[in-house]
């Protein structure tokens, strides 16, 4: 899953990075509202921590701009201000959720988490496909109530192919979400990832839809 | 503005002395017309009755000759030359040949009046003003009279009268008149300067309060004002006496949240110096603490911040669907029913939108963090009130919490996070609208919290 995190403030721009990164997120940064603008509208983000108070152009500006150009990636706002009428005007620039200023990195992945699964169309944070289930909250996968061992980078192809249950997702789209803009990016890993998978889970329950991608299948 | 405009003395002073200038004008030229009028009239009123004595006077001989017997005219001034008073007799003949001064007054001694002959009506008296004797102005009377002994001429008689001492007494009354308005001239504008001084005067006295106040002689304006400036300083009084309360409630929370910051310093610094074992933990604890600390006072001090200015007006539906809003992206993790009931839309708020949503914001996040499944809005006028219930279905508070709840003031170290702090903003803020909150068991289950405000019409 990859985020793009929007903080001027470069001590809790690290702090978070250093929390998205502990908990498998690949992140973009940016420190201002214009280069935050370009990244939403130009790269793909599975979900954007934003801060309203920022250089250039304003975090709310930003937001409006990405709903009116129809961007429908999920956000989070940041706001050092604790009065309501600053949440009823994010919420209605099209932020999905906010967070006041100060709060705790778990209460901030816990939000995200939430926001990227309804982004999905799914309602409980236990992801669940035949016997095979993703606890989003702790990173557990479980096979007929077995913990899997996988690495990280499996975990997260096959965290992004259980948020999209049926759906073809080609090699493209698992480089952009589980890579950072600034990393060397090689679609050849994927198969790596998808291969050591097939091991590690029922063979079938990864479909390859030739010159089109992956696809997770529901056993009948 | 020039310095002239720019003074209220100064405007006050020109404008009534502009007007009173072209009063007294007006009144001048109009009192000396009529005084000219009244002059001329009486003057025209004597030589009538000249005229008609002369006319009595005036026989024909056997002759068809006219006679006027000058010892039977009364007024000396006929036989004194150019005396002022003047007559004289001319004939005019139907062919068109006149003769001038056929008699003549012995006051016109060698000269004679001459007239432009005219068309006029017998009997009746035409006035001409003229040259008389010496180039004089006079004012000419004339007749026309025929005689039943010369029934082939007409006879003009023309009486004249010297207009300059007429002149004379017209430009001594004018004289008169121009200097008493002048006079009356001056004394309304000292007037006038004495009333714009003393009517003005309490703008100075003002001036020299506010001078007081702000070089922190005194807190309020002192000082006996007219009634028409009463309110003003009262208003301006209760403005200070505003301020000064919210400077004294700013230094107060101020000074609060500096010594409830000192202490989670003092016990970081403490832990820090004495190595303890656990110091992530007690760091996070004694944050979390200074946290709830400037949570509590920011919202003290938007309480205190509030405006509180009269006739103000927020319509509750918008406030309330833009936080319904809020809510169901907030709270969307538990799935909850946020149900509003059918309201009327013209209720209003009398107070602040900030302050409203600040108050509903508070009470619908409480009621969705505590709620199992469902939160219900309703509200209504009760009289000049605006009731807003917010029910949940979850848990709800016995009656011994539900004060502590609402306390000021309540101890900020007991209180969970997300708890009970908001509450006591919105009793804060609803008490100072004159409103109040109180809560009471749900009938769904949960608490129901009762805010009553004053209703806009």
């Amino acid at each position: 899953m990859r985020i793009l995190l929007v903080e001027d403030d470069p001590t809790l721009r690290a702090q978070l990075r250093t929390g998205l990164h502990e908990a498998g997120y690949a992140v973009d940064e940016a420190d201002n509202g214009r280069d935050a603008h370009f990244l939403g509208d130009t790269e793909a983000f599975d979900a954007v921590v934003l801060d309203l108070g920022l250089p250039v152009l304003d975090g709310l500006s930003v937001l409006k701009r990405w709903r009116n150009a129809g961007r429908v990636v999920p956000v989070l706002i940041l706001t050092a201000r604790d009065n309501w009428s600053e949440k009823v005007a994010g919420i209605d620039a099209g932020a999905d959720d906010y967070l006041t200023k100060p709060f705790h990195m778990e209460e901030l992945l816990a939000r995200l988490r939430a926001l990227i699964r309804r982004a999905g169309g799914l309602a409980s944070p236990l992801l669940q496909c035949g016997e095979l289930a993703l606890d989003t909250r702790s990173g557990r996968v479980t096979l007929q109530g077995q913990t899997v061992a996988l690495t990280s980078h499996e975990y997260k192809v096959l965290e992004y192919l259980m948020h999209r249950p049926g759906a073809v997702v080609s090699r493209t789209e698992l480089t952009e979400h589980i890579y950072a803009q600034d990393f060397e990016r090689d679609s050849n890993t994927i198969e790596v990832f998808v291969g050591r998978l097939r091991k590690k889970l029922p063979p079938a329950l990864i479909e390859t839809v030739r010159g089109l991608g992956y696809r997770l299948v529901p056993p009948p | 503005m020039t310095r002239w405009t720019g003074s209220l003395r100064m405007r006050l002073l020109l404008g009534t002395l502009v007007a009173l200038a072209l009063a007294l004008l007006l009144a001048g030229v109009v009192l000396g017309g009529l005084f000219r009028d009244h002059v001329m009239r009486q003057f025209e009123t004597t030589l009538t009755q000249q005229l008609d004595q002369l006319t009595a006077r005036l026989v024909f001989d056997a002759g068809g000759q006219p006679q006027i017997d000058p010892q039977a005219l009364s007024d000396p001034r006929w036989q004194r030359p150019f005396s002022g008073l003047y007559w004289q007799l001319d004939q005019l003949s139907a062919d068109g040949q006149s003769r001038s001064g056929v008699l003549r007054s012995r006051s016109l001694w060698d000269s004679s009046l001459t007239l432009q002959a005219d068309a006029m009506a017998d009997g009746g008296i035409h006035v001409h003003e003229g040259l008389g004797p010496q180039d004089a102005p006079v004012l000419m009377l004339e007749r026309t009279v025929r005689a039943a002994e010369t029934p082939d001429a007409q006879w003009r008689l023309i009486v004249a009268g010297d207009l300059q001492q007429t002149a004379q007494a017209i430009d001594r009354f004018r004289g008169v008149l121009a200097l008493s308005l002048l006079i009356l001239l001056a004394l309304l504008a000292l007037a006038a300067l004495a009333q714009v001084l003393v009517g003005l005067a309490p703008l100075r006295a003002l001036q020299r309060a506010l001078n007081e106040v702000r070089q922190g002689r005194v807190q309020r304006l002192q000082g006996d004002f007219p009634s028409e400036v009463q309110p003003l300083i009262n208003d301006f009084n209760q403005v200070l006496a505003t301020n000064a309360e919210v400077v004294a409630r700013a230094r107060t929370h101020a000074g609060n949240l500096a010594h409830a910051l000192k202490t989670p310093l003092a016990v970081m610094a403490q832990a820090a110096s004495a190595g303890a074992a656990d110091l992530p933990a007690l760091v996070q604890a004694q944050v979390a603490a200074s946290r709830r600390h400037i949570d509590a006072h920011l919202s003290r001090s938007r309480v205190a911040a509030s405006l509180q200015l009269p006739g103000q007006r927020t319509p509750l539906a918008p406030v309330l669907a833009g936080l319904l809003r809020v809510m169901e992206r907030v709270h969307a993790e538990r799935h909850l029913a946020f149900t509003l009931a059918p309201m009327d839309d013209s209720l209003a708020f009398a107070g602040e939108e900030q302050d409203l949503q600040e108050m509903l914001g508070n009470l619908l996040d409480n009621a969705g963090l505590w709620a199992r499944s469902a939160v219900r809005i309703g509200a209504a006028r009760e009289g000049e009130t605006l009731v807003i219930t917010v029910d949940d279905d979850g848990p709800g508070i016995s009656a011994a919490q539900r004060d502590a709840v609402l306390a000021r003031g309540a101890r900020l170290d007991e209180s969970a996070p997300g708890s009970g702090l908001g509450l006591a903003i919105v009793a804060d803020l609803a008490r100072l609208y004159g409103g109040d909150i109180a809560l009471e068991r749900s009938a769904i289950g949960g608490l129901c919290a009762r805010l009553s405000l004053p209703r806009s019409a």
